[in-house]
């Protein structure tokens, strides 16, 4: 967990400083198409037995380093007045359980912010893609290296200036091979998460 | 072994160049371009400019109204000093009490529409996060921007013109082409194409904004000298004092 907190360390810090020299009045932010964001999210991932054949318990941290670009303005009107925006992310998972193993993969991600309470944006969000593990194969669960990762989930993100914010949200999670060997019952898992965004 | 491998990597490299210029790329189409418009300015005497204050400015954004943008005002208001027809400009609100008086009244309206094809936008970044970027070099992404812009000029003897440019363009980009700036460019553009037309119509009225044009109407207010009679050994004084009459068509 020293790990996530030297993560933090740095844009909390950051935060700080900017947040101390930032008025009132300018801190609704204006995203428009083409803003982009660039984000780092980390969070810790546990594990759910969803059948009786599910019997490994993974957990471990997990860290999300992302990009995003505002595709609309926002769209909509009411509570889901909202902005659509598509990028990528790169996760690393470290599994403590039932070996220590690691994990990394890459997943196009798309995401829905809702707009209406200004500086507070709640969002949703899904993301799927690639993913290499070596606790593949060491596990029923899973038989080979190669998998993919599936993730839907909700958030917050809370703006401190117009361009920095703050996110917390969970996901669900889950790591399959789509088929490609057998046996293929999938881990499935709750991953709650907090991080920072910079938009420009 | 080796040549098949050098093979490949020149292929890969070829094609990371193709998607990386490709993938980046963006343009804007604007109707009519002001490039392709003559600008025209008019070398007036500077006896016969006379100066032109702006008396009502209304910005509307897809039929809602907004709150109109002094940064928009200025623009507008340089281009028409760039014509060298007035003497002065003075933008809404600023007193216009010194200039004599014959001045020209101005009237800016300017209808903006957005079009940000956003669900279009929207289904095409799921294609293309479906497709893992893969297909991002080939799928244009699109926003539309039009103005209207309407200047109506009131002389000082209440005769009124209007002028009207219309334009519209919009940015075609790829998805790692975009940035904010992408819609500003655009906007100024489109703006730059309608002012570029409507300096040019006004221009052709010259004749109409010379102060020998017309001369001033007549104000209905005369100066006449009365004569105050008091009674007694005092003695009488001279006063000016306007006094209002009123005017036969």
């Amino acid at each position: 967990m020293s790990l996530l907190a030297r993560i933090y360390a740095v844009p909390t810090l950051l935060i700080i400083t900017t947040v101390s020299g930032v008025q009132a009045g300018d801190l609704s932010p204006t995203i428009t198409v083409g803003t982009q964001e660039v984000g780092l999210t980390a969070g810790y991932l546990f594990g759910h037995r969803l059948t009786d054949l599910h019997t490994t318990k993974q957990h471990g941290p997990a860290l999300m380093p992302s990009w995003m670009m505002t595709l609309t303005d926002p769209v909509g009107g009411g509570w889901y007045r909202g902005q659509v925006s598509l990028g990528a992310e790169m996760l690393y998972l470290e599994f403590q359980e039932p070996l220590v193993t690691h994990g990394i993969g890459f997943t196009p991600r798309i995401k829905y912010t809702f707009v209406a309470l200004g500086r507070i944006r709640p969002y949703i969000e899904f993301a799927g893609g690639p993913f290499w593990t070596d606790l593949g194969g060491q596990i029923p669960e899973e038989a080979n290296e190669f998998n993919f990762a599936l993730t839907g989930g909700v958030g917050v993100s809370w703006f401190f200036t117009p361009r920095l914010a703050f996110n917390i949200g969970y996901r669900f999670h889950h790591i399959s091979n789509a088929g490609t060997a057998f046996p293929n019952l999938g881990l499935n898992a709750s991953l709650p998460f907090g991080g920072f965004s910079f938009y420009f | 072994m080796t040549k098949n491998m050098s093979r490949l990597l020149v292929l890969s490299l070829a094609g990371l160049v193709l998607c990386g210029t490709t993938g980046c790329s963006r343009w804007i189409d604007v109707k009519p371009s002001s490039a392709a418009q003559e600008t025209m300015t008019y070398s007036l005497d500077k006896n016969e400019r006379v100066p032109l204050v702006t008396n009502s400015f209304h910005l509307s954004r897809n039929g809602a109204s907004q709150y109109p943008s002094a940064d928009l005002e200025r623009r507008i208001l340089n281009s028409l000093q760039e014509t060298n027809l007035f003497s002065t400009l003075l933008p809404l609100g600023e007193k216009s009490d010194s200039l004599g008086e014959k001045v020209i009244s101005a009237r800016i309206i300017v209808n903006e529409t957005i079009e940000p094809h956003s669900w279009l936008s929207a289904f095409k970044g799921i294609v293309i996060g479906g497709s893992m970027f893969l297909l991002s070099p080939f799928i244009n992404l699109e926003y539309g921007y039009a103005a209207n812009v309407a200047l109506e000029l009131e002389r000082w003897d209440g005769h009124v013109q209007r002028y009207e440019a219309n334009s519209s363009g919009a940015v075609h980009y790829k998805l790692f082409g975009a940035t904010p700036v992408m819609i500003e460019e655009l906007k100024g553009h489109v703006t730059e194409a309608c002012l570029t037309d409507l300096t040019s119509q006004l221009v052709r009225d010259t004749a109409l904004y010379m102060a020998s044009s017309a001369p001033l109407p007549d104000t209905g207010i005369r100066t006449v000298t009365v004569k105050a009679k008091r009674p007694g050994a005092t003695q009488p004084t001279r006063s000016l004092v306007p006094v209002a009459t009123a005017t036969t068509p």
